[in-house]
């Protein structure tokens, strides 16, 4: 783990494992009154969405094999050690990304479709979507953790850079939307992600002194309340009544986070945007296992990078921009430089599987009770193609998905909504539609109990 | 002031002009507090609540003439069998009409806003029309007068905009609360109403996180670092010079910081600029209006903040002190004059040319990312520091001991402590008050500084439900039901969340803790002070904001496709246009009817430009008069922030939304919502509507029965504005130059013949008495923080009619509010 392998022995986390670890004061706190712990027999499900533009260098991502035991391409090869928690999809299509004959353009402005399937509404303010699997995922599941959800990334979200042909930037600055007019910030800086998850404060010491100084204001909160309570009409004494009880709730809350407290990571995370996008990528891999391991949060998306992004990645073999890049004009030798960015990026999959893996959770790993679902709104994205985008699953959801497959679908058949919708229903959520879909996908949704 | 047993309601109901009825302590046991200036009985003075006055007598109509009228004109649709609308005036007694405000109350409405009967029905004679709607106002008035009913406001929590304001009076801090709370519910058109202003774990998390930040911000420092990053509007243009940043400069973005500590800080800005090759380009950070850095580049350039595919941002990293400061990011004006086709960056961006020479475009700053501070210091000055430390203990002699030095910090603290919990808590502090602050001074003494004590202390008073809600005392051994006057202190609440949407001042809090505010002459003299006060600002930015729905403008944006002028500069210059035409009639104290007919605006050279009048130049705004070529731009009817904020379509005018918005916020008479599953345009109309004008279709519209009861009185208004496209910019056709001429002639909702908006502004003024009484009904809900009820419609009609004799000023009608029963005084609930 990157963070561990600078600050703090690995024991330090594995102690911490499978508790909260804790509970801060946080803004974004979802109301938690009727905690409902699974208990072991149903384990705790988990989501990731990582989203990437500019799709995959084409004959490179597909295994050549479909079903079991398939060969792993080029692309998609760092994953060969996670074979019987993987599952490669090959032949969908995003339709509610594509241009149409009255929304003509907008090829990098949609790229919010990943998890909602979608259309983009086409308007500069005002955007309108559709409510993101990980955030229905994160309503049913994350009720009692702290925070319902996180949003990470690594690139600026200018608001409006790129968002062209009229299309909000909210669709290319947030793949996870609460509502269908809500997106969430997407948050790049490895020490405010940080700090969302385990709380203000320079040390895991004045942390916990915080939390004492807000557990003794409530306490004092607490007795001035009944006092005020003397003076009032019946209404009023009732809202108090209300303002008491919540009261009680957030002394409920930062009671469990001081007594996780001592268990909390000590790191040093710098601040601001690390100069090197590798080791970005896996400080944001290394807070979502953190995240993880603490159940924080159970749901979490991340973007590798922005629609029309320039970045590149000298760690992957190659260094040239990746919007550039993608356009590789389907010559051979500017193609084989496209697939080793690609790969450079399941090869950073492949290190945040591996952090799961190795972190045990109830009676499996956290891989085992994780889904991670990384797409893009692209196929061969020099022809701005918005079909047989890439698709790779990893992860046992509740340790019943069943890996080591490559699905192949035959053109212009099924959708990538179809897979939301096919995730849903494997995180027992029952809906009969998301975006565009028009059926859960064969393959993907659980069988029926008969 | 407590309100004894003894107190009671005593009504005076005079028949004629001058009835009045007032409260007063009756039974000889006033409250100590009550001067003994107190109006012994009943006055029409100012301070003495106006409870009900009745109208002049209307024609001395009969209940059977008027019986008459309602069957001859009404009662065809309102009857027991049809009950259109679910109302039935079959077999209701006018002369009762008291018994049963909640029927009685809507028909006047109707009847003031000349909208009942429906078009094409016949009305009877105007002046039986209106005889007809004072003798019911008459008989609600007089059946109301025997029975006043102030009504009651549950406990009121500081919503985001006040606790805002709170703190910038308490701590001399300008917080981004955005930032610190969520948004709060709107009711009614505000987001003030104390029902719905709810209290949730959430919001009191936000709350107590709230409480720290704040309080370290204002008195404490941050020791780690903290990043805010500023987002430039996604349809900005940045291409002309912003006011409040410095004289020639272009475009760029103006934010408030506040820097937490001194110390270092990295300023990051994005900057946009492919396609430029401007030669000589330099973009300046200025703080507080001073230069704090140069960044000069040339053209597209990784080293210079770009790349050819990504925009880089370009850094700097410099001291600052701390403290809330403006921090501007701007280029430097040069000479060279590019292209300017393309006004909005994200048009200009997306066209991705920058190989065409001759298409160059001005760059702009997408986001302005403050982080800091990196090794911090303590600030030993700052505004906020200068508010709260009235006091040092370190400053006089005999600190020489530990002792004697302790002793003195707990003196200053104690002061310290006191003066705040007077302001935040709206009254004198109390013993125990200062001992449940000073404990927590104590604690953090103990852990620290002086100043952390002080820290700790102001984060309590911050998480202190005493200054979070705002409650009213309600006397135990009261019966219910009864009304009672609140005490002076509560009242001086009441007022200045009304006026400053803040808490009382020390001059408000010491008047009315001397019992001297009940004082008709002493509230008088307040208001006129509080009017006058740069704080009552929030009357247009809070109440105006809310009234003309200038906050609907953040999400307003016309498809660029059809409107490429559009951008955030205009969506701004329209804001503060309407924003300094409410200004106007406030501080001018102006007959409200002027916001419907005032011959003047507020325009910049942006705002100008746009509706085409000439020799405007600059970023500022300035008055300009409106000639008779511009008589349509008169009144909120011409106002870029009305005409935008209705479009419905991207691209296209809602004449129905306009409609609705006249009805609604001039005649106070919105009309329903639609029934569910009303076809939409097209399918009315019954397949392509490619080939009929708008208005066409809208006929075709009109022909649905379900439709059409509603749309006969929503659309000739809107028709009538027809000339004002999507973007508030005249037009005489529709769709360009080659497109359909506009036809704005109509017949109104009254069988009024109209043309054009000039035409509706002036057939629209025959209900100018209605658009007070709108006015009136709309600020009443705001100051109390409540639903205006049926049983609120008495007082609200003295109000209006006081103030109709002070030709409607703004004041008069704040007065008439302030001095009011329901703003005065309670009723005692009923257990629930």
């Amino acid at each position: 783990m990157f963070i561990t392998r600078k600050h703090i022995p690995r024991r330090t986390f594995l102690r911490g494992a499978g508790v909260t670890l804790a509970l801060p004061l946080l803004e974004s706190m979802v109301p938690a009154f009727t905690p409902q712990r699974l208990s072991a027999a149903s384990p705790v499900r988990r989501f990731v969405g990582i989203w990437h533009p500019h799709g995959a260098a084409p004959g490179y991502w597909s295994p050549l094999k479909e079903g079991k035991d398939f060969d792993f391409s080029f692309i998609t090869k760092p994953l060969e050690p996670f074979r019987d928690r993987t599952v490669l999809i090959t032949g969908l299509d995003m339709p509610e990304a594509m241009a149409t004959d009255d929304e003509p353009g907008g090829d990098h402005a949609r790229g919010a479709v990943l998890l909602s399937g979608a259309r983009p509404r086409r308007n500069a303010v005002s955007p309108a979507l559709g409510v993101t699997i990980d955030q229905t995922i994160a309503k049913k599941y994350g009720q009692d953790t702290i925070l319902s959800s996180i949003q990470l990334g690594v690139e600026d979200t200018g608001n409006f850079g790129n968002c062209n042909w009229g299309y909000s930037c909210a669709y290319t600055n947030s793949i996870s939307w609460s509502s269908p007019t809500q997106p969430l910030p997407t948050e790049v800086n490895p020490r405010v992600a940080f700090e969302r998850l385990f709380g203000d404060g320079t040390s895991a010491e004045e942390r916990l002194a915080g939390r004492q100084q807000n557990a003794s204001i409530l306490d004092a909160v607490t007795r001035e309340l009944h006092i005020l309570k003397n003076d009032l009409g019946a209404g009023d004494r009732a809202r108090l009544d209300t303002y008491l009880e919540n009261i009680r709730e957030l002394e409920r809350r930062i009671k469990i986070a001081m007594g996780n407290s001592v268990k909390e990571p000590n790191v040093d995370i710098p601040f601001g945007l690390p100069e090197s996008k590798h080791v970005h990528f896996r400080l944001m891999y290394d807070l979502m296992a953190l995240a993880f391991q603490g159940d924080i949060t159970r749901s979490a998306t991340f973007m590798l990078g922005r629609d029309l992004s320039g970045t590149s990645f000298p760690e992957s073999g190659f260094n040239g921009g990746w919007h550039g890049s993608s356009h590789h004009g389907d010559k051979p030798e500017n193609v084989a430089n496209y697939a080793k960015m690609n790969r450079y990026h399941v090869q950073n999959l492949a290190y945040f599987c591996d952090l799961l893996q190795k972190t045990a959770d109830g009676d499996g790993t956290l891989l085992d009770h994780v889904l991670i679902y990384k797409g893009s709104n692209m196929g061969n994205s020099h022809r701005h193609a918005h079909e047989k985008v890439p698709v790779i699953l990893v992860g046992g959801i509740d340790g019943t998905f069943k890996g080591n497959r490559h699905i192949v679908f035959p053109d212009n058949t099924q959708r990538t909504s179809n897979l939301l919708l096919a995730i849903l229903h494997r995180f027992g959520i029952e809906q009969d539609k998301i975006g565009t879909s028009t059926g859960p996908l064969p393959a993907i949704e659980p069988l029926p109990i008969t | 002031m407590s309100i004894g047993r003894s107190t009671r309601l005593w009504i005076a109901c005079v028949i004629g002009t001058s009835a009045v009825a007032a409260i007063a302590t009756i039974n000889g046991q006033s409250a100590p507090s009550r001067p003994a200036t107190a109006p012994a009985t009943p006055s029409p003075g100012i301070g003495a609540p106006s409870a009900i006055r009745r109208a002049p007598a209307a024609a001395a109509a009969s209940a059977a003439r008027q019986r008459a009228l309602l069957d001859q004109y009404c009662v065809t649709c309102h009857n027991d069998r049809l009950k259109t609308a679910n109302l039935s005036l079959a077999q209701l007694d006018p002369a009762a009409a008291g018994d049963h405000p909640e029927v009685w109350e809507k028909v006047v409405r109707k009847l003031r806003a000349g909208v009942m009967p429906p078009p094409d029905i016949k009305r009877p004679p105007l002046a039986e029309y209106e005889g007809l709607r004072d003798y019911l106002e008459a008989a609600i008035d007089r059946k109301a007068a025997a029975h006043v009913n102030p009504g009651s406001v549950v406990l009121h929590r500081l919503n985001r905009t006040e606790y805002a304001n709170v703190i910038r009076d308490l701590l001399d801090l300008e917080i981004d609360v955005t930032t610190l709370l969520p948004s709060d519910d709107s009711a009614r058109g505000f987001d003030n109403i104390a029902g719905s202003l709810t209290i949730s774990p959430t919001l009191l998390e936000a709350y107590t996180t709230a409480a720290a930040r704040v309080a370290r911000t204002a008195v404490g420092y941050w020791r780690s670092p903290t990043e805010s990053t500023y987002l430039a509007p996604g349809d900005t243009s940045q291409n002309q010079h912003l006011e409040g940043l410095p004289f020639g400069t272009r475009g760029g973005m103006l934010v408030r910081h506040n820097f937490p500590a001194d110390g270092e800080y990295k300023f990051s800005i994005q900057n946009f600029g492919i396609g430029s090759f401007i030669p000589g380009e330099q973009l300046e950070l200025a703080i507080d209006g001073e230069r704090a850095h140069l960044f000069k580049y040339q053209g597209v350039g990784t080293s210079q903040g770009m790349s050819g595919e990504g925009d880089g941002s370009l850094d700097v990293t410099i001291p600052v002190k701390a403290g809330s400061r403006m921090v501007g990011a701007t280029f430097v004006a040069t000479n060279y004059r590019p292209s300017l086709d393309t006004v909005k960056q994200y048009d200009r961006k997306s066209l991705e040319n920058n190989s065409i020479p001759q298409l160059q475009y001005y760059p702009a700053i997408g986001f302005l990312r403050i982080q800091g501070p990196f090794t911090p210091q303590r600030p030993t000055d700052s505004r906020s520091i200068r508010k709260v430390f009235t006091c040092r203990p370190s400053s006089g002699p005999g600190t020489k001991t530990v002792q004697a030095k302790a002793v003195q910090e707990e003196t200053c603290a104690e002061s310290i402590l006191a003066t705040l919990a007077r302001r935040a808590y709206r009254r004198p502090a109390t013993a125990r008050d200062r001992e449940a602050l000073m404990t927590f001074y104590e604690e953090g003494r103990r852990a620290g500084t002086f100043e952390d004590g002080i820290e700790l202390a102001l984060r309590r008073l911050l998480a202190s439900p005493q200054f979070l809600v705002r409650t009213e005392r309600e006397p135990a051994n009261l019966p219910m039901g009864r009304a009672y006057r609140i005490s002076d202190l509560e009242l001086a609440s009441r007022l200045s969340f009304f006026l400053w949407s803040s808490i009382p001042d020390d001059a408000l809090i010491t008047v009315a803790s001397q019992g001297r505010l009940s004082n008709p002459l002493v509230l008088q003299q307040q208001v006129r002070r509080m009017l006058a006060d740069p704080r009552s600002d929030a009357l247009v930015s809070n109440f105006g904001a809310q009234l003309l729905y200038l906050r609907n403008l953040k999400a307003t944006s016309p498809d660029g496709v059809f409107y490429p002028d559009w951008d955030d500069e205009l969506r701004q210059g329209f804001r503060r246009e309407t924003e300094l035409f409410f200004d106007s009639i406030i501080r001018e104290d102006r007959d409200v009817v002027d916001l419907l007919t005032a011959d003047y605006t507020f325009l910049n050279e942006r705002l100008a430009r746009h509706y085409g009048v000439p020799n405007i130049y600059g970023a500022h705004f300035r008055r300009v008069t409106l000639g008779p070529d511009l008589d349509y731009r008169r009144g909120l009817l011409g106002k870029g922030s009305f005409l935008a904020v209705t479009w419905t379509q991207n691209f296209r005018t809602s004449p129905v939304k306009r409609g609705v918005w006249v009805l609604e916020n001039i005649l106070g008479t919105p009309p329903p919502e639609p029934p569910p599953n009303v076809p939409a345009l097209e399918d009315a109309a019954g397949g392509s509507v490619k080939s009929l004008t708008l208005r066409e279709q809208m006929t075709v519209h009109r022909k649905n029965q379900p439709c059409a009861g509603c749309h006969k009185l929503m659309d000739p208004i809107g028709f009538a504005l027809d000339n004002f496209d999507a973007d508030g910019r005249w037009r005489t056709r529709q769709g360009g130059d080659g497109g359909t001429p506009i036809d704005a002639s109509v017949a109104l909702f009254d069988g009024q013949p109209v043309t054009g908006p000039s035409g509706l502004r002036q057939a629209l003024l025959r209900y100018s008495p209605q658009f007070v009484r709108m006015v009136t009904e709309k600020m009443m809900t705001y100051a109390l923080g409540r639903g205006v009820e049926d049983s609120d419609m008495p007082v609200l009609r003295s109000i209006v009619r006081d103030a109709a004799r002070e030709h409607n000023r703004f004041s008069s009608i704040v007065m008439g509010i302030v001095k009011s029963a329901p703003f005065q005084m309670r009723v005692k609930a009923n257990e629930s």
